[in-house]
Protein backbone atom coordinates (compact mmCIF):
# COMPACT_ATOMS: atom_id res chain seq x y z
CA UNK A 1 0.00 0.00 0.00
CA UNK A 2 2.73 2.46 1.04
CA UNK A 3 5.02 1.36 -1.80
CA UNK A 4 2.13 1.76 -4.24
CA UNK A 5 1.41 5.26 -2.89
CA UNK A 6 5.03 6.32 -3.44
CA UNK A 7 5.08 4.66 -6.89
CA UNK A 8 1.93 6.43 -8.05
CA UNK A 9 3.12 9.75 -6.67
CA UNK A 10 6.48 9.30 -8.44
CA UNK A 11 4.76 8.40 -11.71
CA UNK A 12 2.45 11.42 -11.32
CA UNK A 13 5.40 13.72 -10.79
CA UNK A 14 7.08 12.34 -13.93
CA UNK A 15 4.03 13.24 -15.99
CA UNK A 16 4.44 16.84 -14.81
CA UNK A 17 8.18 16.89 -15.16
CA UNK A 18 9.35 19.55 -17.58
CA UNK A 19 12.40 17.56 -18.71
CA UNK A 20 10.24 14.57 -19.58
CA UNK A 21 7.69 16.72 -21.37
CA UNK A 22 10.54 18.32 -23.35
CA UNK A 23 11.99 14.89 -24.08
CA UNK A 24 8.65 13.57 -25.34
CA UNK A 25 8.03 16.67 -27.45
CA UNK A 26 11.47 16.22 -29.03
CA UNK A 27 10.69 12.62 -29.76
CA UNK A 28 7.35 13.45 -31.35
CA UNK A 29 9.12 16.02 -33.56
CA UNK A 30 11.70 13.43 -34.65
CA UNK A 31 8.99 10.90 -35.46
CA UNK A 32 7.05 13.49 -37.45
CA UNK A 33 10.21 14.33 -39.36
CA UNK A 34 10.78 10.64 -40.07
CA UNK A 35 7.23 10.23 -41.26
CA UNK A 36 7.32 12.96 -43.89
CA UNK A 37 9.72 11.22 -46.37
CA UNK A 38 7.82 8.00 -45.73
CA UNK A 39 4.58 9.64 -46.74
CA UNK A 40 6.29 11.22 -49.73
CA UNK A 41 7.53 7.81 -50.91
CA UNK A 42 4.11 6.37 -50.36
CA UNK A 43 2.53 8.98 -52.58
CA UNK A 44 4.82 7.91 -55.43
CA UNK A 45 2.91 4.85 -56.50
CA UNK A 46 5.26 3.51 -59.21
CA UNK A 47 6.12 -0.19 -59.09
CA UNK A 48 9.83 0.66 -59.19
CA UNK A 49 9.43 2.32 -55.83
CA UNK A 50 8.08 -0.78 -54.10
CA UNK A 51 11.46 -2.28 -53.31
CA UNK A 52 12.96 1.11 -52.53
CA UNK A 53 10.03 1.75 -50.22
CA UNK A 54 10.49 -1.55 -48.38
CA UNK A 55 14.18 -0.90 -47.83
CA UNK A 56 13.42 2.60 -46.61
CA UNK A 57 10.76 1.46 -44.17
CA UNK A 58 12.99 -1.24 -42.74
CA UNK A 59 15.77 1.29 -42.29
CA UNK A 60 13.43 3.66 -40.52
CA UNK A 61 12.13 0.94 -38.22
CA UNK A 62 15.68 -0.12 -37.35
CA UNK A 63 16.59 3.50 -36.67
CA UNK A 64 13.57 4.06 -34.45
CA UNK A 65 14.30 0.89 -32.52
CA UNK A 66 17.89 1.83 -31.79
CA UNK A 67 16.82 5.39 -30.90
CA UNK A 68 14.13 4.05 -28.59
CA UNK A 69 16.66 1.78 -26.96
CA UNK A 70 19.32 4.48 -26.44
CA UNK A 71 16.93 7.23 -25.33
CA UNK A 72 15.03 4.76 -23.18
CA UNK A 73 18.13 3.68 -21.29
CA UNK A 74 19.06 7.30 -20.63
CA UNK A 75 15.49 8.15 -19.65
CA UNK A 76 15.33 5.24 -17.20
CA UNK A 77 18.65 6.21 -15.63
CA UNK A 78 17.76 9.90 -15.44
CA UNK A 79 14.25 9.29 -14.06
CA UNK A 80 15.59 6.99 -11.33
CA UNK A 81 18.34 9.42 -10.35
CA UNK A 82 16.04 12.44 -10.41
CA UNK A 83 13.24 10.78 -8.47
CA UNK A 84 15.50 10.24 -5.45
CA UNK A 85 17.83 13.23 -5.78
CA UNK A 86 14.91 15.61 -6.42
CA UNK A 87 13.25 14.65 -3.15
CA UNK A 88 16.51 15.11 -1.29
CA UNK A 89 17.23 18.46 -2.89
CA UNK A 90 13.78 19.93 -2.30
CA UNK A 91 13.50 18.49 1.21
CA UNK A 92 10.14 16.81 0.51
CA UNK A 93 11.75 13.56 1.62
CA UNK A 94 11.76 14.79 5.24
CA UNK A 95 7.98 14.96 5.56
CA UNK A 96 7.60 11.69 3.63
CA UNK A 97 10.15 9.75 5.69
CA UNK A 98 8.65 11.10 8.92
CA UNK A 99 5.71 8.83 8.13
CA UNK A 100 5.81 5.20 9.28
CA UNK A 101 7.64 4.21 6.15
CA UNK A 102 10.80 2.12 5.88
CA UNK A 103 13.61 3.34 3.72
CA UNK A 104 13.45 0.31 1.43
CA UNK A 105 9.74 0.97 0.90
CA UNK A 106 10.51 4.51 -0.21
CA UNK A 107 13.17 3.30 -2.65
CA UNK A 108 10.98 0.46 -3.92
CA UNK A 109 8.15 2.93 -4.56
CA UNK A 110 10.49 5.19 -6.48
CA UNK A 111 11.78 2.25 -8.51
CA UNK A 112 8.28 1.06 -9.37
CA UNK A 113 7.35 4.61 -10.37
CA UNK A 114 10.27 4.64 -12.82
CA UNK A 115 9.24 1.25 -14.21
CA UNK A 116 5.69 2.53 -14.70
CA UNK A 117 7.07 5.45 -16.70
CA UNK A 118 9.25 3.13 -18.75
CA UNK A 119 6.30 0.81 -19.42
CA UNK A 120 4.36 3.75 -20.85
CA UNK A 121 7.43 4.71 -22.87
CA UNK A 122 7.87 1.20 -24.28
CA UNK A 123 4.20 0.95 -25.25
CA UNK A 124 4.25 4.38 -26.88
CA UNK A 125 7.43 3.70 -28.79
CA UNK A 126 6.20 0.32 -29.90
CA UNK A 127 3.12 2.09 -31.22
CA UNK A 128 5.35 4.49 -33.15
CA UNK A 129 7.35 1.62 -34.67
CA UNK A 130 4.19 -0.15 -35.74
CA UNK A 131 2.81 3.10 -37.14
CA UNK A 132 5.92 3.65 -39.27
CA UNK A 133 5.82 0.08 -40.54
CA UNK A 134 2.12 0.38 -41.32
CA UNK A 135 2.64 3.64 -43.17
CA UNK A 136 5.32 1.93 -45.23
CA UNK A 137 2.99 -0.94 -46.00
CA UNK A 138 5.01 -3.44 -43.94
CA UNK A 139 3.81 -5.77 -41.23
CA UNK A 140 5.47 -7.16 -38.13
CA UNK A 141 5.05 -10.84 -37.58
CA UNK A 142 6.34 -10.93 -34.05
CA UNK A 143 5.24 -11.79 -30.56
CA UNK A 144 4.38 -8.55 -28.86
CA UNK A 145 5.58 -9.67 -25.46
CA UNK A 146 9.20 -9.84 -26.64
CA UNK A 147 9.06 -6.26 -27.84
CA UNK A 148 7.50 -5.18 -24.54
CA UNK A 149 9.31 -7.24 -21.92
CA UNK A 150 12.87 -7.16 -23.20
CA UNK A 151 13.27 -3.38 -23.32
CA UNK A 152 11.48 -3.08 -19.99
CA UNK A 153 13.93 -5.47 -18.30
CA UNK A 154 16.81 -3.59 -19.92
CA UNK A 155 15.49 -0.30 -18.56
CA UNK A 156 14.97 -1.91 -15.17
CA UNK A 157 18.72 -2.61 -15.09
CA UNK A 158 19.61 0.98 -15.96
CA UNK A 159 17.14 2.34 -13.41
CA UNK A 160 18.56 0.09 -10.69
CA UNK A 161 22.17 1.03 -11.53
CA UNK A 162 21.24 4.70 -11.47
CA UNK A 163 19.37 4.32 -8.19
CA UNK A 164 22.38 2.61 -6.66
CA UNK A 165 24.69 5.40 -7.79
CA UNK A 166 22.41 8.27 -6.79
CA UNK A 167 22.23 7.06 -3.19
CA UNK A 168 25.75 8.40 -2.80
CA UNK A 169 26.50 10.59 -5.84
CA UNK A 170 25.15 13.73 -7.47
CA UNK A 171 22.77 12.94 -10.39
CA UNK A 172 25.09 14.64 -12.90
CA UNK A 173 27.88 12.22 -11.96
CA UNK A 174 25.37 9.39 -12.11
CA UNK A 175 24.42 10.23 -15.68
CA UNK A 176 28.09 10.55 -16.60
CA UNK A 177 28.84 7.09 -15.19
CA UNK A 178 25.79 5.60 -16.92
CA UNK A 179 26.90 6.98 -20.29
CA UNK A 180 30.43 5.62 -19.75
CA UNK A 181 29.01 2.21 -18.77
CA UNK A 182 26.72 2.12 -21.81
CA UNK A 183 29.65 2.99 -24.07
CA UNK A 184 31.82 0.27 -22.48
CA UNK A 185 29.05 -2.25 -23.01
CA UNK A 186 28.84 -1.32 -26.68
CA UNK A 187 32.62 -1.58 -27.05
CA UNK A 188 33.08 -4.86 -25.21
CA UNK A 189 29.94 -6.34 -26.65
CA UNK A 190 31.34 -6.14 -30.19
CA UNK A 191 35.17 -6.28 -30.05
CA UNK A 192 37.05 -9.15 -31.59
CA UNK A 193 38.35 -12.18 -29.71
CA UNK A 194 41.80 -10.60 -29.28
CA UNK A 195 40.47 -8.73 -26.30
CA UNK A 196 38.82 -11.73 -24.73
CA UNK A 197 40.93 -11.45 -21.56
CA UNK A 198 39.47 -7.97 -20.98
CA UNK A 199 36.04 -8.95 -22.12
CA UNK A 200 35.51 -11.74 -19.64
CA UNK A 201 35.98 -9.79 -16.39
CA UNK A 202 34.09 -6.83 -17.84
CA UNK A 203 31.20 -9.09 -18.77
CA UNK A 204 31.05 -10.31 -15.21
CA UNK A 205 30.59 -6.78 -13.86
CA UNK A 206 28.82 -4.77 -16.53
CA UNK A 207 25.24 -5.57 -17.46
CA UNK A 208 25.05 -7.39 -20.78
CA UNK A 209 22.23 -5.32 -22.15
CA UNK A 210 23.00 -6.64 -25.64
CA UNK A 211 21.74 -9.97 -24.36
CA UNK A 212 18.48 -8.26 -23.53
CA UNK A 213 18.06 -6.60 -26.90
CA UNK A 214 14.82 -7.55 -28.57
CA UNK A 215 16.67 -7.11 -31.86
CA UNK A 216 18.39 -10.42 -31.13
CA UNK A 217 15.10 -12.10 -31.81
CA UNK A 218 14.01 -9.95 -34.65
CA UNK A 219 15.03 -10.40 -38.25
CA UNK A 220 14.35 -6.95 -39.50
CA UNK A 221 14.39 -7.91 -43.18
CA UNK A 222 11.52 -10.27 -42.62
CA UNK A 223 10.18 -8.47 -39.59
CA UNK A 224 9.51 -11.70 -37.81
CA UNK A 225 10.80 -13.45 -34.72
CA UNK A 226 13.73 -15.77 -34.98
CA UNK A 227 12.72 -19.15 -33.61
CA UNK A 228 14.46 -19.19 -30.24
CA UNK A 229 13.60 -21.79 -27.62
CA UNK A 230 11.67 -20.53 -24.59
CA UNK A 231 14.58 -21.45 -22.29
CA UNK A 232 16.65 -18.87 -24.09
CA UNK A 233 14.10 -16.18 -23.29
CA UNK A 234 13.84 -17.39 -19.74
CA UNK A 235 17.56 -17.30 -19.02
CA UNK A 236 18.05 -13.93 -20.71
CA UNK A 237 15.19 -12.35 -18.77
CA UNK A 238 16.22 -14.03 -15.52
CA UNK A 239 19.72 -12.62 -16.00
CA UNK A 240 18.30 -9.11 -16.48
CA UNK A 241 15.96 -9.32 -13.52
CA UNK A 242 18.67 -10.77 -11.31
CA UNK A 243 21.10 -7.99 -12.26
CA UNK A 244 18.41 -5.36 -11.51
CA UNK A 245 17.58 -6.97 -8.20
CA UNK A 246 21.21 -7.06 -7.07
CA UNK A 247 21.69 -3.38 -7.99
CA UNK A 248 18.43 -2.44 -6.27
CA UNK A 249 19.34 -4.34 -3.10
CA UNK A 250 22.74 -2.66 -3.03
CA UNK A 251 20.95 0.69 -3.44
CA UNK A 252 18.74 -0.19 -0.45
CA UNK A 253 21.79 -1.03 1.69
CA UNK A 254 23.53 2.25 0.80
CA UNK A 255 20.33 4.28 1.21
CA UNK A 256 19.72 2.70 4.61
CA UNK A 257 23.03 4.07 5.85
CA UNK A 258 22.98 7.53 4.33
CA UNK A 259 21.76 10.77 5.88
CA UNK A 260 18.44 12.13 4.71
CA UNK A 261 18.93 15.84 4.66
CA UNK A 262 18.50 18.64 2.19
CA UNK A 263 21.42 18.33 -0.24
CA UNK B 1 7.65 2.30 33.89
CA UNK B 2 6.89 3.73 30.46
CA UNK B 3 9.87 5.03 28.53
CA UNK B 4 10.12 8.80 28.17
CA UNK B 5 8.84 10.27 24.94
CA UNK B 6 12.35 11.32 23.92
CA UNK B 7 15.66 10.25 25.35
CA UNK B 8 19.09 11.48 24.30
CA UNK B 9 22.06 10.05 26.09
CA UNK B 10 25.55 11.33 25.37
CA UNK B 11 24.76 11.88 21.69
CA UNK B 12 27.62 13.04 19.51
CA UNK B 13 27.51 13.89 15.83
CA UNK B 14 30.24 15.26 13.59
CA UNK B 15 29.69 16.19 9.96
CA UNK B 16 32.43 15.38 7.54
CA UNK B 17 33.02 16.99 4.19
CA UNK B 18 33.99 14.07 2.02
CA UNK B 19 36.66 15.62 -0.18
CA UNK B 20 37.73 18.65 1.83
CA UNK B 21 38.55 16.52 4.86
CA UNK B 22 36.82 19.06 7.12
CA UNK B 23 35.12 17.83 10.30
CA UNK B 24 32.38 19.98 11.77
CA UNK B 25 31.22 18.91 15.24
CA UNK B 26 27.45 19.39 15.46
CA UNK B 27 26.65 17.71 18.79
CA UNK B 28 29.01 16.80 21.62
CA UNK B 29 27.73 14.45 24.28
CA UNK B 30 24.21 15.88 24.47
CA UNK B 31 21.89 14.22 27.00
CA UNK B 32 18.31 15.11 27.85
CA UNK B 33 14.87 13.62 28.29
CA UNK B 34 11.39 14.76 27.42
CA UNK B 35 8.66 13.18 29.51
CA UNK B 36 5.29 12.19 28.10
CA UNK B 37 2.71 14.96 28.11
CA UNK B 38 5.31 17.70 28.36
CA UNK B 39 5.61 20.73 26.12
CA UNK B 40 9.33 21.19 25.77
CA UNK B 41 11.14 23.95 23.93
CA UNK B 42 14.44 23.22 22.29
CA UNK B 43 16.37 26.46 22.11
CA UNK B 44 19.69 27.57 20.80
CA UNK B 45 21.25 30.11 18.47
CA UNK B 46 21.60 29.33 14.77
CA UNK B 47 24.01 26.46 14.21
CA UNK B 48 23.63 25.23 17.79
CA UNK B 49 22.61 21.72 16.68
CA UNK B 50 18.82 21.88 17.04
CA UNK B 51 17.97 20.63 13.55
CA UNK B 52 20.70 17.97 13.78
CA UNK B 53 19.17 16.73 17.05
CA UNK B 54 15.70 16.67 15.52
CA UNK B 55 17.02 14.83 12.47
CA UNK B 56 18.61 12.20 14.72
CA UNK B 57 15.36 11.96 16.61
CA UNK B 58 13.44 11.32 13.40
CA UNK B 59 15.99 8.78 12.14
CA UNK B 60 17.07 10.94 9.20
CA UNK B 61 20.68 10.98 10.28
CA UNK B 62 22.63 8.72 12.59
CA UNK B 63 24.57 9.79 15.67
CA UNK B 64 28.24 8.87 15.77
CA UNK B 65 28.07 8.02 19.47
CA UNK B 66 25.52 7.83 22.24
CA UNK B 67 22.02 6.47 22.48
CA UNK B 68 18.72 8.02 21.55
CA UNK B 69 15.19 6.72 21.62
CA UNK B 70 11.61 7.75 20.96
CA UNK B 71 9.00 6.02 23.14
CA UNK B 72 11.72 3.44 23.83
CA UNK B 73 12.32 2.68 20.16
CA UNK B 74 15.36 3.44 18.07
CA UNK B 75 14.79 6.64 16.05
CA UNK B 76 13.47 5.81 12.59
CA UNK B 77 11.69 2.69 13.83
CA UNK B 78 8.28 2.49 12.19
CA UNK B 79 6.63 1.85 15.58
CA UNK B 80 8.05 5.14 16.84
CA UNK B 81 7.17 7.04 13.67
CA UNK B 82 3.56 5.83 13.92
CA UNK B 83 3.31 7.97 17.05
CA UNK B 84 5.10 11.08 15.81
CA UNK B 85 3.89 14.08 13.86
CA UNK B 86 6.79 16.03 12.38
CA UNK B 87 7.03 19.51 10.94
CA UNK B 88 10.43 20.07 9.33
CA UNK B 89 12.03 23.49 9.20
CA UNK B 90 10.95 25.20 5.95
CA UNK B 91 8.38 22.53 5.16
CA UNK B 92 8.76 21.44 1.52
CA UNK B 93 5.92 19.96 -0.50
CA UNK B 94 4.89 18.71 -3.91
CA UNK B 95 3.95 22.00 -5.54
CA UNK B 96 1.68 20.40 -8.13
CA UNK B 97 -0.64 18.88 -5.50
CA UNK B 98 -3.54 20.56 -3.77
CA UNK B 99 -3.66 20.65 0.03
CA UNK B 100 -6.34 17.99 0.00
CA UNK B 101 -4.31 15.65 -2.25
CA UNK B 102 -1.16 16.19 -0.19
CA UNK B 103 -2.96 15.25 3.02
CA UNK B 104 -4.51 12.22 1.30
CA UNK B 105 -1.01 11.18 0.21
CA UNK B 106 0.35 11.53 3.76
CA UNK B 107 -2.67 9.75 5.19
CA UNK B 108 -2.04 6.76 2.92
CA UNK B 109 1.61 6.75 3.96
CA UNK B 110 0.61 6.81 7.62
CA UNK B 111 -1.15 3.50 6.96
CA UNK B 112 -4.39 4.59 8.60
CA UNK B 113 -7.54 3.23 7.07
CA UNK B 114 -10.50 5.50 7.72
CA UNK B 115 -14.10 5.16 6.69
CA UNK B 116 -14.26 8.82 5.81
CA UNK B 117 -10.79 10.29 5.24
CA UNK B 118 -12.32 13.33 3.54
CA UNK B 119 -13.93 14.45 6.79
CA UNK B 120 -10.66 14.19 8.71
CA UNK B 121 -8.83 16.17 6.04
CA UNK B 122 -11.53 18.83 5.94
CA UNK B 123 -11.41 19.06 9.73
CA UNK B 124 -7.63 19.46 9.75
CA UNK B 125 -7.71 22.09 7.03
CA UNK B 126 -10.34 23.98 8.99
CA UNK B 127 -8.16 23.75 12.10
CA UNK B 128 -5.32 25.53 10.33
CA UNK B 129 -7.67 27.92 8.49
CA UNK B 130 -7.02 26.50 5.02
CA UNK B 131 -10.53 25.14 4.45
CA UNK B 132 -11.19 27.66 1.69
CA UNK B 133 -8.04 26.67 -0.19
CA UNK B 134 -8.29 22.89 -0.22
CA UNK B 135 -8.51 22.75 -4.01
CA UNK B 136 -5.75 25.27 -4.73
CA UNK B 137 -2.35 23.98 -5.86
CA UNK B 138 0.24 24.35 -3.11
CA UNK B 139 2.62 26.07 -5.51
CA UNK B 140 0.27 29.06 -5.31
CA UNK B 141 0.23 29.18 -1.51
CA UNK B 142 1.91 31.94 0.48
CA UNK B 143 4.75 31.09 2.89
CA UNK B 144 2.39 31.26 5.87
CA UNK B 145 -0.20 29.03 4.20
CA UNK B 146 2.46 26.42 3.46
CA UNK B 147 3.56 26.51 7.07
CA UNK B 148 -0.02 25.99 8.26
CA UNK B 149 -0.39 23.11 5.82
CA UNK B 150 2.79 21.66 7.30
CA UNK B 151 1.22 21.81 10.74
CA UNK B 152 -1.91 20.10 9.39
CA UNK B 153 0.15 17.23 7.95
CA UNK B 154 1.99 16.89 11.26
CA UNK B 155 -1.35 16.48 13.04
CA UNK B 156 -2.59 13.95 10.50
CA UNK B 157 -2.11 10.65 12.31
CA UNK B 158 -3.37 11.99 15.67
CA UNK B 159 0.20 11.64 16.98
CA UNK B 160 1.18 11.34 20.63
CA UNK B 161 4.37 13.28 20.05
CA UNK B 162 4.71 16.37 17.90
CA UNK B 163 8.16 17.40 16.79
CA UNK B 164 7.93 20.92 15.42
CA UNK B 165 10.95 22.65 13.96
CA UNK B 166 10.20 26.40 13.96
CA UNK B 167 6.39 26.03 13.77
CA UNK B 168 5.68 29.76 13.64
CA UNK B 169 8.34 30.61 11.08
CA UNK B 170 6.88 32.64 8.23
CA UNK B 171 3.61 33.36 9.99
CA UNK B 172 2.16 36.80 10.66
CA UNK B 173 1.27 37.78 14.26
CA UNK B 174 -2.30 36.51 13.87
CA UNK B 175 -1.06 33.23 12.41
CA UNK B 176 1.47 32.87 15.23
CA UNK B 177 -1.25 33.33 17.79
CA UNK B 178 -3.36 30.67 16.09
CA UNK B 179 -0.49 28.20 16.15
CA UNK B 180 0.16 29.07 19.79
CA UNK B 181 -3.49 28.44 20.65
CA UNK B 182 -3.38 25.18 18.69
CA UNK B 183 -0.33 24.01 20.64
CA UNK B 184 -2.04 24.94 23.91
CA UNK B 185 -5.10 22.95 22.85
CA UNK B 186 -2.90 19.96 22.00
CA UNK B 187 -1.17 20.34 25.34
CA UNK B 188 -4.56 20.21 27.03
CA UNK B 189 -5.23 16.95 25.14
CA UNK B 190 -2.10 15.51 26.76
CA UNK B 191 0.12 15.45 23.69
CA UNK B 192 3.87 15.63 24.06
CA UNK B 193 5.28 18.53 22.10
CA UNK B 194 8.94 19.09 21.33
CA UNK B 195 9.49 22.33 19.48
CA UNK B 196 12.27 24.62 18.46
CA UNK B 197 11.71 28.33 18.12
CA UNK B 198 13.55 31.61 18.12
CA UNK B 199 10.51 33.50 19.40
CA UNK B 200 11.16 33.18 23.10
CA UNK B 201 8.16 35.17 24.24
CA UNK B 202 5.98 32.49 22.66
CA UNK B 203 7.95 29.69 24.20
CA UNK B 204 7.43 31.34 27.57
CA UNK B 205 3.68 31.21 27.05
CA UNK B 206 3.35 27.58 26.01
CA UNK B 207 6.20 25.47 27.34
CA UNK B 208 6.69 23.53 30.57
CA UNK B 209 10.35 22.76 30.05
CA UNK B 210 13.24 24.29 28.20
CA UNK B 211 16.37 22.69 26.79
CA UNK B 212 19.08 25.05 25.65
CA UNK B 213 22.00 24.00 23.48
CA UNK B 214 24.81 26.05 22.05
CA UNK B 215 27.59 25.00 19.67
CA UNK B 216 26.54 21.38 20.04
CA UNK B 217 26.72 21.36 23.84
CA UNK B 218 23.83 21.15 26.26
CA UNK B 219 23.80 24.42 28.17
CA UNK B 220 20.79 23.89 30.37
CA UNK B 221 17.68 21.75 30.72
CA UNK B 222 14.97 22.36 33.27
CA UNK B 223 11.49 23.58 34.12
CA UNK B 224 10.60 26.91 32.62
CA UNK B 225 9.32 28.49 35.86
CA UNK B 226 12.31 27.30 37.79
CA UNK B 227 14.62 28.73 35.14
CA UNK B 228 12.85 32.08 35.12
CA UNK B 229 12.87 32.34 38.91
CA UNK B 230 16.60 32.00 39.02
CA UNK B 231 17.18 35.74 39.10
CA UNK B 232 19.12 36.63 42.23
CA UNK B 233 16.96 39.63 43.11
CA UNK B 234 13.79 40.14 45.10
CA UNK B 235 11.19 42.83 44.97
CA UNK B 236 9.81 44.26 48.21
CA UNK B 237 6.72 46.42 47.96
CA UNK B 238 6.01 48.75 50.92
CA UNK B 239 3.17 51.19 51.56
CA UNK B 240 5.51 54.11 52.29
CA UNK B 241 9.24 54.75 52.65
CA UNK B 242 10.58 57.67 54.71
CA UNK B 243 13.52 59.51 53.14
CA UNK B 244 15.90 58.56 55.95
CA UNK B 245 15.11 54.91 55.39
CA UNK B 246 15.43 55.30 51.62
CA UNK B 247 19.02 56.48 52.02
CA UNK B 248 19.80 53.49 54.23
CA UNK B 249 18.20 51.12 51.72
CA UNK B 250 20.19 52.62 48.85
CA UNK B 251 23.39 52.20 50.86
CA UNK B 252 22.69 48.45 50.70
CA UNK B 253 22.74 48.70 46.93
CA UNK B 254 18.97 48.34 46.53
CA UNK B 255 16.98 50.23 43.90
CA UNK B 256 13.95 52.29 44.88
CA UNK B 257 11.08 53.00 42.52
CA UNK B 258 8.36 55.40 43.70
CA UNK B 259 5.48 54.95 41.31
CA UNK B 260 1.91 55.40 42.43
CA UNK B 261 0.99 54.91 46.04
CA UNK B 262 3.44 52.12 46.74
CA UNK B 263 7.20 51.95 46.76
CA UNK B 264 9.04 49.12 45.08
CA UNK B 265 12.46 48.16 46.32
CA UNK B 266 14.56 45.64 44.40
CA UNK B 267 17.54 44.15 46.12
CA UNK B 268 19.90 41.22 46.10
CA UNK B 269 18.29 37.98 47.36
CA UNK B 270 20.97 37.60 50.01
CA UNK B 271 19.84 40.86 51.64
CA UNK B 272 16.11 40.20 51.62
CA UNK B 273 15.81 39.19 55.27
CA UNK B 274 17.93 42.01 56.69
CA UNK B 275 16.26 44.55 54.46
CA UNK B 276 12.77 43.36 55.36
CA UNK B 277 13.56 43.54 59.08
CA UNK B 278 15.01 47.04 58.68
CA UNK B 279 11.90 48.23 56.81
CA UNK B 280 9.59 46.60 59.35
CA UNK B 281 11.51 48.17 62.23
CA UNK B 282 11.38 51.54 60.45
CA UNK B 283 7.58 51.40 60.50
CA UNK B 284 6.97 50.41 56.87
CA UNK B 285 4.22 47.98 56.08
CA UNK B 286 5.54 45.27 53.73
CA UNK B 287 2.83 44.56 51.16
CA UNK B 288 4.71 41.83 49.29
CA UNK B 289 8.08 40.18 48.92
CA UNK B 290 8.56 38.24 45.69
CA UNK B 291 11.53 36.83 43.81
CA UNK B 292 12.03 38.79 40.59
CA UNK B 293 11.60 36.69 37.42
CA UNK B 294 13.85 37.05 34.43
CA UNK B 295 12.34 36.84 31.00
CA UNK B 296 13.27 33.70 29.05
CA UNK B 297 15.12 35.90 26.63
CA UNK B 298 17.32 37.31 29.40
CA UNK B 299 17.97 33.83 30.77
CA UNK B 300 18.70 32.45 27.33
CA UNK B 301 21.09 35.23 26.38
CA UNK B 302 22.84 34.97 29.74
CA UNK B 303 23.30 31.20 29.40
CA UNK B 304 24.40 31.33 25.79
CA UNK B 305 26.82 34.20 26.46
CA UNK B 306 28.23 32.28 29.42
CA UNK B 307 28.63 29.15 27.29
CA UNK B 308 30.37 31.16 24.58
CA UNK B 309 32.77 32.74 27.07
CA UNK B 310 33.65 29.34 28.50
Amino acid sequence: MKVRTIALSTFGSFLRNKVIILFCSLFVCIVLLMMSPLLAYKSMTGAANAQQMQGFVLNEVAMVMSMVSGFGSLLAAWAAADSVAGEMKSGTILAVMARPLRRWQFLAGKYLGVLMLMAVYVIAMLGVTFLLAWLGGQRFHTSLWVLLVYPLVRYAIWAAISMLLVTSLHPVFVMGIVIVLATLIQIFGSVSHTLRWVRLPVHLVLPLTNLLSEERFLTITRASLKPYPWTNHLTALAYGLDYSLVCFLLAVVVFQRRSLSRD
Amino acid sequence: MAAPAIEFSDVTKTYQRRFAGVRVPALSGVSFEVARGEVCAFLGPNGAGKTTSMSILMGFIYADQGRSSVFGYVPGDVRAKERIGFLPENFAFYRYLTAEKLLQFHLRLSGRRLANPGALIADLLAKVRLDGYAGLKIGKYSRGMVQRLGIAQALLGNPELLVLDEPTSGLDPAGRKEVRDLILALKAEGKTIFLSSHILSEVEQICDRVIIIDRGHLVRAGGLQEMLAEGNRVEIVVDQLPESLELAVKEWGALVDRKGKRVRISADTSQKRALAEMLWAGGCDIVSLTPMKNSLEETFLKLVAKGGAE
